[in-house]
């Protein structure tokens, strides 16, 4: 996953429920320098009752926001969307940058 | 291309070589009797020949993995760790680097080891407490053979042994063909597993990177230990300020602490999430504390009880009263009133 180019990721998930397991697979593709390299990431875990769908907020360099449905999306589906909107800004960093 | 020449000769002997009926006498040596009487008594039975003692398979070479690491031994491990261990915490880790694991195990021992000692049993506990990161897929076999397989139940059944003779022998450990139909009669086919067991409640936490935090007996005061360093919350488990102790506010350990979430745990059997954790981390005194809160309760509770049974009798002596007294006014008054107008 192209992690470069994302400033903010907000989770929230209730880890008893087997719908979290996108968005708690989503953190662990993370690299281990993500917050110190500048990404703000935030998770909010949900107590074993609640019933709230799990949330996933992912925002760009470039201003873009992704609400991701993490509840109903694998984590390969939700690795491609992300890189999708990446791969536009790795594009755009490369051509810069030559 | 050559042309292909029949060699009937030198194929006979290559199939009389491989065949178990005419060993060569390359690979099988004379038996001696110590040999027989062992366990390859089988490939001597007619031909007085068997395979040497270290005799490897080529099929089955040995293999180059530690012992430890092998998925019957990670089992092994594993189920005796969820029977003896009444404190599991669960924390999923998100790419932590070998130093921050360092780090984190460096402040767990230190705050632990601050812990006051109450009993001899208090330095044992901080000494065996382990954060270890655990095989998700194999320590989830091993909640369900925990759970669901008890080797107490197993029928004994008869075995051959060197010499011949059968002897009842009960197979049941953890890898045993009995623990594995335990299993499977519960988790496969039309059944489900029941909602109220732990591992149904469990199996949805054993996703991704997961680390286990276990301590050997249930102790609050070591778990809200461990709780203000791995996942501190500030009222009731604060985190260790900087000048008591700043190896936890150093940059790689707080980069370790906050890639640790605490998932769940499984406490006595029972399944918790971040709150009952805490709750259990915050019962003060320990087990003996919350022994003496019962007895209060239930003291608390006879004395509520004596006061409402009392209370409808003294309400009912009450009433009455209020009336008696009203009637006696009344009566009272159309007196004074009476008199009033008589003068």
């Amino acid at each position: 996953m192209i992690t470069r180019f994302i400033t903010e990721i907000q989770t929230a998930f209730n880890p008893f429920s087997p719908r979290a397991k996108s968005a708690r697979l989503f953190l662990s593709f993370l690299p281990p320098n993500a917050r110190s390299s500048g990404m703000n990431i935030t998770t909010q875990l949900l107590p074993r009752s609640s019933t709230a769908p799990s949330k996933l907020y992912v925002k760009f360099k470039d201003g873009k926001e992704l609400n991701i449905d993490a509840d109903n999306m694998g984590i390969k589906s939700i690795i491609e969307e992300v890189d999708r909107h990446s791969r536009i800004l790795q594009k755009a960093d490369d051509l810069a940058a030559a | 291309m050559p042309p292909r020449l029949r060699c009937t000769a030198s194929a006979r002997g290559l199939t009389a070589a491989v065949k178990p009926s005419r060993p060569s006498a390359a690979l099988l040596r004379p038996s001696t009797p110590a040999v027989t009487s062992a366990a390859r008594q089988y490939a001597t039975v007619s031909r007085g020949l068997s395979l040497p003692d270290d005799y490897v398979p080529p099929t089955k070479p040995p293999t180059a993995r530690p012992g430890e690491t092998r998925k019957a031994q990670l089992l092994r491990t594993y189920t005796s760790l969820l029977r003896t261990t009444p404190v599991v915490l669960l924390f999923q880790h998100n790419n932590l680097t070998a130093e921050e694991w360092i780090a984190v195990r460096r402040e767990l021992k230190a705050a632990l080891d601050a812990v006051p000692a109450t009993g001899d049993a208090s330095a044992d506990i901080a000494s065996k407490a382990k954060i270890q990161v655990v095989r998700t897929s194999i320590f989830d076999v091993a909640m369900k053979l925990v759970e669901f397989f008890d080797p107490s139940k197993v029928e004994p059944t008869s075995a051959p042994t060197a010499s011949g003779k059968r002897v009842k022998v009960t197979y049941n450990h953890d890898l045993s063909k009995a623990a594995w139909k335990a299993v499977k009669s519960v988790t496969m086919g039309e059944t489900k597993i029941p909602e109220t067991s732990t591992y149904a409640q469990l199996s949805a936490l054993m996703v991704g990177p997961v680390a286990a935090f276990t301590l050997p007996a249930v102790s609050p005061q070591h778990l809200a230990a461990a709780l203000s360093i791995l996942a501190p919350s500030p009222p009731q488990f604060p985190a260790p300020t900087r000048k008591k102790n700043p190896g936890y506010h150093e940059p790689i350990t707080q980069s370790a602490l906050q890639k640790l979430l605490l998932i769940g745990a499984r406490i006595e059997d029972k399944a918790f999430d971040m709150e009952g954790v805490k709750w259990v981390g915050g019962i003060e005194n320990g087990l003996d504390g919350l022994r003496a809160q019962l007895v209060h309760m239930l003291q608390s509770a006879g004395m509520g009880l004596t006061s409402t049974l009392e209370g409808a009798g003294k309400a009912l002596w009450l009433t009455m009263e209020s009336r008696r007294t009203v009637l006696e006014e009344e009566q009272n008054g159309g007196k004074t009133e009476e008199k009033k107008a008589d003068a």
